[in-house]
C-alpha cells in the first residue's frame, strides 16, 4: 500500500527560473530514461520475482524512484516560476509552453509523451534484472548529460544525488543477479525460467 | 602502506570464485566500512565511499542548512541506503544494528518536525485544526525555504 508522505527525499531549492533548462530536464521525469519509467518497471517487474530478496529489492528501489520522479517535478516547476515574455519565447522552451503552459508533463526532451515502450517486464527474473542495470545505466548517462548542459548549482546539487542514486542502485541489481545465481542450476541458469517453472 | 590496502578494499567487491560462461556479473560490495554520516551520506547521493563515483570529479560538497526538514531527510535516507543494503545482505549484523538505531532516531526526528510544521502523513496524531493543506507543500519554492 501507498501512502503520502508530506516531503522530498532531497531538498530542491531553485533560486532562478531557468525555461531552456527545464525543457531538457523534463526528459527524466517522462522520458525513455526517466523516472517514471524506472518506478513503473521495477514496481511491475516485482510480481514475478521468485524469491524474497528480489521482491524486496525492487519494492524498495521502485519506491525510490517514485521519489526521485517527485524531486525531478519540483525541479521543473521552480525552473518554470514566475516566468518574463522573453523566456517564454525562447525557442527552446516555447513548444512545451504551447502544450503544457508550465505544468509538469511527462515527455521526452524532444516532445514525445512518455510511453511504456521505454521498459519491458519479461516475466524472466535473470532477464529482467539485466535490464534494470541497463536501465540504471542510461539514468547516469542522462543525468551526465543535464551536467554538461547546466551551470546553475541549486540544480546540479539535486542532479548529482539523483546520479549517484543509479550507481548505489546498479550495484544492488547485480548483487541482486548474484543471489538469483546462486539459487539456480550451477551448471546452466538457463535452465528454465525461474519466474514460471519453479 | 596499512592505508592503501584499505583504500583498495572498500573501494572493490568479490567476484564469484566460479564463474559461468554468457552470465552478468557485478562485484558483491564485501565492506561495509568506511562509511558517511548522516548529513554527508544525503549531500553525497550515498553512505558508502566506495560507491560514490562522480561525474568529471563534479562532487556534491554543498551545505545543506540544519533544519528539522533536513535533519529528517537525512536520517530517512540513512535507512532507504542501509534498507537497500540490507536486501542483498541480510545477514549482515553491523548495518542491520544501524539501520535499527537510524530508525529510532528518525521517529525522534519525525516527532520533532511535526510538532514544528504541521503532520507529514494522515496518520500522523494532532489536535486543534485540520492542518494537512497548510504549508509547505514540498514542490513549492519560496514557502519552504524557512523549514
Amino acid at each position: 500500500m501507498f501512502e503520502y508522505n508530506k516531503k522530498l527525499q532531497y531538498p530542491v531549492k531553485i533560486d532562478r527560473p531557468n525555461p531552456r533548462l527545464a525543457s531538457v530536464i523534463i526528459s527524466q521525469y517522462g522520458g525513455p530514461d526517466g523516472e517514471l519509467g524506472a518506478s513503473l518497471r521495477y514496481l511491475s517487474q516485482r510480481y514475478s520475482m521468485p524469491f524474497d530478496e528480489l521482491k524486496g529489492l525492487l519494492t524498495d528501489i521502485g519506491v525510490e524512484e517514485l521519489n526521485h520522479l517527485e524531486m525531478v517535478g519540483a525541479i521543473i516547476h521552480q525552473l518554470t516560476r514566475n516566468l518574463k515574455d522573453s523566456q517564454i519565447q525562447d525557442s527552446a522552451f516555447a513548444p512545451y509552453f504551447v502544450d503544457h503552459t508550465t505544468g509538469v508533463y511527462p515527455q521526452f526532451a524532444s516532445g514525445t509523451p512518455w510511453t511504456a515502450a521505454t521498459m519491458q517486464v519479461k516475466g524472466d527474473p535473470i532477464t529482467d534484472l539485466s535490464e534494470d542495470l541497463a536501465a540504471e545505466q542510461k539514468a547516469r548517462t542522462t543525468y551526465d548529460n543535464i551536467l554538461r548542459l547546466s551551470d546553475d548549482p541549486d540544480v546540479n546539487n539535486v542532479i548529482k544525488f539523483l546520479r549517484e542514486r543509479e550507481i548505489v542502485h546498479f550495484q544492488r541489481f547485480g548483487e541482486a543477479i548474484q543471489l538469483l545465481r546462486e539459487k539456480l542450476n550451477q551448471k546452466n541458469v538457463y535452465y528454465m525460467n525461474p519466474a514460471f517453472d519453479l | 602502506m596499512e592505508q592503501k590496502k584499505r583504500e583498495k578494499n572498500y573501494m572493490e567487491g568479490r567476484l564469484p570464485s566460479s564463474a559461468p560462461l554468457a552470465n552478468p556479473y557485478v562485484p558483491f560490495q564485501v565492506e561495509f566500512t568506511p562509511n558517511y554520516e548522516p548529513r554527508k551520506a544525503l549531500v553525497r547521493g550515498t553512505l558508502f565511499p566506495g560507491l560514490e563515483l562522480p561525474f568529471m570529479g563534479m562532487i556534491n560538497k554543498n551545505e545543506l542548512p540544519v533544519t528539522p526538514l533536513t535533519e529528517l531527510q537525512a536520517l530517512g535516507f540513512m535507512i532507504q541506503e542501509l534498507a537497500l543494503y540490507l536486501d542483498t545482505h541480510r545477514d549482515d549484523m553491523e548495518a542491520l544494528e544501524l539501520y535499527r538505531s537510524y530508525q529510532r532516531m528518525h521517529k525522534e526526528g519525525l516527532e520533532k518536525y511535526e510538532k514544528m510544521c504541521g503532520p507529514i502523513s494522515h496518520k500522523s496524531v494532532s489536535d486543534g485544526p485540520y492542518r494537512w493543506l497548510d504549508d509547505p507543500w514540498p514542490w513549492e519554492y519560496a514557502k519552504n525555504r524557512e523549514v
